[in-house]
């Protein structure tokens, strides 16, 4: 279960740091970095860059992102930025724009 | 899974602006502007160091900085709050600390001072954003025992003696006159209880 999670309707601009798991369903805009797990469930907006364990993206996510262990563009999911991460796993159906560095 | 509430974790930081329509709970620490149509519960051991714009304001934990709240604030047993506090319905519960003032009446009034304030302070997400100290809790105002007993020996003049309370005490018998207890005049130690004496606990 996630620690934290940001609502629907919550729009928050600025910096989350954490060390522990995110779940976004609402805005962030500025800059995300967590020890754990990113979510970016369906129907939220990211525009940040984004530093975490693993990112799944089922949302909307622009800016750059780290996932020091594994990044996964759902499908539906839309994504501009360059992503890092040494597993990248893109479904069926994500959208993605973006520079892909898996560190080979 | 479907109604998530939003919840800030104890191990997360939000420097920023947080906006939004519905309830928030937070048990880690927010910096800078919270902005709700529903009820904000700042939880035991969470810190808000921001201007709070809510419909309801339920603190447990540390809240520092402006504080409107368009229908009721809740300051439980364990909160620990500076700032000025605006809301027509304000609960204190024994134990809370708490320095600021209170106005029940202007609501709308006191909304304008602290979107002034949002305004005349830079974007958040630009960089962390200098703010003054916040007021802290009045500090114990010492109080020197001035031994005005006749001592044994040399009577010293009392003004002359450096405060030491404690060699003060040592060196006096017990006196006869009741030991004044001169207090730094103009702080809020000299009248606030002993809860207000104590430290917020900041990290």
């Amino acid at each position: 279960m996630a620690n934290t999670v940001i609502g629907s309707s919550i729009v928050i601009d600025g910096e989350i740091t954490g060390e522990e798991s995110l779940t976004i369903l609402g805005t962030v805009k500025g800059k995300i970095s967590v020890a754990q797990n990113l979510a970016v469930e369906v129907g939220a907006t990211v525009e940040a860059d984004v530093e975490a364990q693993t990112v799944t993206v089922s949302g909307k996510l622009t800016g750059n992102v780290v996932a020091r262990e594994r990044l996964e563009l759902k499908p539906e999911s839309k994504m501009v930025g360059d992503a890092k991460s040494p597993r990248i796993v893109i479904a069926d159906g994500a959208g993605f724009k973006g520079n892909v560095d898996m560190d080979v | 899974m479907a109604d998530k509430e939003t919840v800030i974790g104890p191990e997360t930081r939000i420097s920023g602006e947080v906006r939004g329509d519905e309830d928030l709970i937070v048990r880690g620490r927010i910096d800078g502007r919270v902005q709700l149509t529903q009820t904000l519960t700042v939880e035991k051991g969470a810190t808000v160091q921001a201007d709070v714009d809510v419909r309801n304001l339920i603190i447990a934990g540390t809240v520092v900085g402006a504080i409107v709240a368009s229908e009721s604030v809740k300051l439980t047993s364990t909160a620990r709050v500076v700032g000025d506090l605006a809301s027509p319905r304000v609960m204190m519960e024994a134990g809370a600390a708490y320095r600021g003032r209170v106005d029940m009446g202007d609501i709308a009034a006191a909304r304008a001072a602290v979107s002034a304030r949002a305004v005349e302070r830079p974007a958040a997400s630009e960089k962390p954003v200098f703010r003054p100290a916040p007021p802290r809790m009045a500090p114990v105002a010492k109080a020197v025992v001035v031994g005005k007993a006749v001592a044994p020996v040399a009577p010293a003049a009392p003004a002359a003696r450096p405060a030491t309370p404690t060699t003060a005490a040592a060196g006096a018998p017990v006196s006869a006159s009741p030991p004044a207890f001169p207090r730094v005049a103009g702080t809020m130690g000299a009248m606030s209880p002993a809860w207000a004496k104590k430290k917020i606990r900041r990290r």
